[in-house]
């Protein structure tokens, strides 16, 4: 009782391992869409066929002919000067269907980055064969991997958050409503306790928030607590600008409760490309891999070839360099529109400093409705932000928020946008005076 | 047509992305404006500038600086303007769809890029059932299908099919339970009517058959009166046998009542995942809206690829590389059939696939397939896919097995029929002393 914090926490993590706090019953958290997927068999008759030795003869799988592809090979040039070559082997690849799950070699890559990188209790000799045991599905784009998991007709419950992230105090709040015993009744009894808690740990979209270590924590402990799963969205893990990197839901889920969505689109600058992959108990994933099945089967080979040769070629080192580079990038760009917002916007808004991702949320003094402001007169004005009512779940609700984003500006675009937006504001606020 | 009797409760509730309006008002502005609204990350920091992709033919495509930062960033939902234009000159030039002159109304013809057309096809599904709905489908069909429509709790009728499709006579024997007055009915007034009815008129998977002209008419005539919605499931339409090709559904679509699905996969590639649907623009619309809240888009890079490949042929290389894959299916289809006939004439039935990479076989005196392959297949190290699973009721047995014909060698065809003709010969033997 006595013991300080930290020891405590370490205690209670490894008697989870024996411990009622482990998720047993996964089935809990499916939908019944997703309980009725099965597996075609044909995908059957491919295991069975990879299974084979090489006299087998398949007629099974109705994949095209080689013969046909208009592609021979092709060579990728890279910003630091070096090629990257896909051969006839490689690019043959691209004829045939893939595994539903991603390409054999990039999972296989992906899952020894995210044992480096995460070191997750889930990926452990302990867990194997369990359903909480870690598995990795590769999916087209972080926000595919959102969508399946499905959440139709939902009721959100929004928790606080400032620039520290989630509040924990507003979360226990919430859930206060319901008893922990009411998580072990059938769904029927208590249909509206909610299973699931979805958050952007850092660089958060709009408010460019990041959870401290400390309310990780607490937050994991309340989801034990009240058996939520954590959907840890974390598409800026690589964009955070403090180091080291505040560690992530993953490396502390020694229940297999989360899952992770990392992707492509801000690390590699590959947003157009569509690939991200998703890290979470096996049990839960099989069900995603269904999903993937009925739907775009797998995603493109070809991002995921070039993905795949691109981190081979770098190792973990260069990928981690690359990482950092990017993120110095974006801190750039941070420090330049901060600067910017403070030369033109000091009285007139108020914001906090991002700690990773591309956003800066800004309140506007006085305005109550920034939706209005920027549909009507920004074409006029020419500066273009998003306001914040798309950002609530009830979107009719006016907001004094904009999100503006620092990227691809450069100094002067960001310069004249602030002005232009303080030009904006003055004439709004002076609008709303005369009438 | 009213397209709202179509739409289920998750579909009509979807609405548009805001930050993804945005990018369309971005879209439309001077070059003057200063945009800070989408999170697109910077060029500057793409690890790719410029790619070569060298072809069979010789000819080289290139990926310059311009166009690779274009691959890399995100791009619109529906696909990358110029691929669209390129498909809609296409889907002209072959279907001439009586719905694409229809401007402004709800039937105009759409396109959208998929992620392969089973993407396509999945998310037309998901915005059409309600759990409890019917859906009118070919028996047996594609088991990809059959995955996406029987977890959204749908009810399928199995309409009877042959050598030339779906059969119209069983199609209007199944709906004469309604009357065609009841389709004007309120929904919770007739919860069971079918709406829906999915088909894949050329090289049917997995029976390899071709509807015929006068069958896709009759199919049309019935769809009318009974206000169903066509889905016309079609990735073997350039790989019909028989020229010219047959024209589609969508070609003979008056009403907006036909939503096709095209895909790349069987004449350039399947792992890129490329597809596209065409339809009225109502339906599309709400396609589009699950889009933006999944994929975003279909992968940048893919379609870069696939219009730049597109451009270089032209419509008539286009035309020449279908038609050069369908003839290589064909002479495929040819030796597999004589390999057929040499060793299982006696032991098994099949028709002549019109199209496609399937053959469609009946193993005579076997009832159950799936078993024999489940049991013997490694042992005698020949595969094929049981016909169990091409059925709604996948617990039903089934004395079917099918064949593709696209990857095996003629070395491999003659050897893999004959050691077919084998298992079913040991499996006869077993059934006797059993």
């Amino acid at each position: 009782m006595l013991l300080n914090r930290s020891v405590s926490i370490f205690l209670r993590g490894r008697k989870a391992l024996v411990n009622e706090t482990l998720v047993k019953d996964y089935n809990r958290f499916l939908n019944n869409v997703s309980l009725a997927r099965k597996l075609p068999a044909i995908r059957e008759m491919v295991d069975i066929q990879q299974k084979s030795s090489q006299t087998m003869i398949s007629f099974a799988a109705g994949m095209p002919s080689f013969e046909m592809s208009p592609f021979q090979e092709a060579t990728f040039k890279l910003k630091d000067g070096s090629s990257l070559t896909m051969d006839e082997t490689s690019i043959k690849k691209l004829t045939p269907y893939t595994s539903s799950q991603g390409l054999p070699e990039l999972v296989e890559l992906l899952e020894k980055l995210q044992i480096e990188e995460h070191n997750p209790p889930t990926c452990r000799i302990s867990c194997n064969g369990e359903g909480r045991e870690m598995d990795l599905v590769v999916t087209t784009g972080n926000q595919d991997g959102l969508c399946r998991l499905d959440p139709h007709g939902c009721n959100v419950l929004g928790v606080d958050s400032d620039q520290e992230g989630m509040k924990p105090s507003h979360l226990r709040e919430i859930l206060s409503r319901w008893n922990p015993s009411d998580v072990s009744k059938p769904r029927q009894e208590v249909p509206d306790i909610p299973r699931i808690l979805y958050l952007n740990p850092n660089g958060g979209n709009p408010t460019g928030a990041g959870l401290t270590m400390e309310r990780k924590k607490e937050i994991y402990e309340i989801a034990r607590n009240y058996n939520l799963l954590i959907i840890e969205d974390d598409p800026n893990y690589y964009v955070q600008f403090t180091r080291p990197r505040v560690p992530s839901f993953l490396s502390l889920d020694e229940d297999g409760r989360v899952i992770r969505l990392d992707s492509f689109s801000k690390v590699l600058s590959a947003a157009g490309l569509r690939l991200g992959f998703v890290t979470g108990p096996k049990l839960l994933l099989q069900r995603l891999v269904l999903h993937t099945v009925a739907g775009v089967l797998h995603s493109s080979s070809l991002p995921q070839i070039l993905a795949f040769q691109l981190l081979n070629q770098w190792g973990f080192e260069g990928f981690r360099n690359y990482a950092d580079e990017v993120s110095q990038f974006y801190l750039k760009k941070r420090n330049m529109l901060l600067a910017a917002a403070g030369k033109w916007l000091t009285g007139l808004a108020e914001w906090t400093v991002p700690n990773g991702g591309l956003f800066l949320w800004i309140k506007i003094l006085g305005i109550d409705d920034t939706h209005k402001m920027i549909t009507d007169k920004a074409i006029e004005k020419q500066v273009l932000l998003v306001p914040g009512n798309a950002f609530f779940q009830d979107s009719g609700k006016k907001s004094s928020y904009v999100r503006a984003s620092f990227s691809d500006q450069t100094w002067e675009e960001m310069d004249e946008g602030m002005r232009r937006l303080a030009e904006l504001i003055k004439e709004e606020l002076k609008g709303k005076k005369e009438d | 047509m009213n397209y709202s009797r179509f739409l289920n409760a998750v579909s009509l509730a979807r609405r548009p992305s805001p930050i993804r309006e945005l990018t369309e008002i971005l879209q439309r502005s001077p070059p003057t404006m200063i945009s800070l609204a989408s999170g697109m990350p910077n060029t500057e920091m793409f690890p790719f500038q410029e790619a070569t992709f060298k072809l069979m033919d010789g000819t080289s495509l290139t990926v310059d600086k311009t166009l690779m930062k274009k691959a890399l960033q995100y791009s619109a939902t529906q696909g990358l303007p110029d691929l669209i234009e390129w498909l809609k000159k296409l889907q002209v030039a072959e279907h001439n769809p009586p719905t694409y002159n229809c401007h402004g109304e709800d039937k105009e013809m759409d396109l959208l890029v998929t992620t392969g057309s089973q993407d396509g096809l999945c998310k037309t599904f998901e915005m059409l059932i309600n759990p409890g709905d019917s859906i009118l489908m070919e028996s047996p069909t594609y088991p990809g299908t059959l995955a996406v429509v029987k977890p959204l709790g749908c009810n399928i009728l199995d309409v009877d099919s042959d050598g030339d499709g779906m059969k119209p006579g069983h199609l209007r024997e199944i709906l004469s339970r309604w009357n065609p007055s009841d389709v004007s009915k309120p929904r919770e007034e007739v919860p069971d009517i079918p709406r829906i009815l999915c088909l894949i008129p050329n090289g049917g998977n997995p029976t390899g058959a071709g509807l015929t002209m006068e069958r896709r008419k009759e199919i049309y005539e019935i769809a009318r009166k009974y206000n169903l919605l066509i889905i016309e499931d079609d990735p073997y339409y350039y790989l019909q046998f028989s020229k010219p090709r047959l024209p589609s559904l969508l070609s003979l679509d008056e009403d907006g009542r036909v939503i096709r699905s095209d895909s790349f996969s069987k004449i350039l590639s399947s792992g890129l995942r490329l597809g596209f649907i065409t339809g009225p623009k109502k339906l599309l619309e709400r396609v589009k809206l699950h889009m933006q809240a999944s994929i975003l888009h279909t992968s940048s890079l893919s379609q870069i690829l696939a219009i730049k490949l597109l451009d270089q042929w032209g419509l008539d290389g286009f035309r020449n590389h279908v038609d050069e894959v369908s003839q290589f299916y064909l002479e495929r289809r040819n030796i597999l059939l004589a390999a057929a006939e040499k060793w299982l004439t006696g032991l098994a039935e099949w028709n002549n696939p019109r199209g496609g990479m399937f053959l469609w076989m009946k193993l005579l005196g076997i009832d159950d397939t799936y078993k024999m392959i489940k049991e013997r297949a490694m042992e005698k190290e020949v595969l094929f896919v049981p016909g169990r699973d091409f059925f709604s009721d996948s617990t039903k047995k089934s004395s079917y097995v099918r064949a593709a014909f696209s990857l095996s060698t003629p070395e491999q065809m003659d050897e893999g029929m004959r050691r077919l003709a084998e298992l079913i010969k040991d499996e006869l033997q077993a059934e006797k002393d059993g």
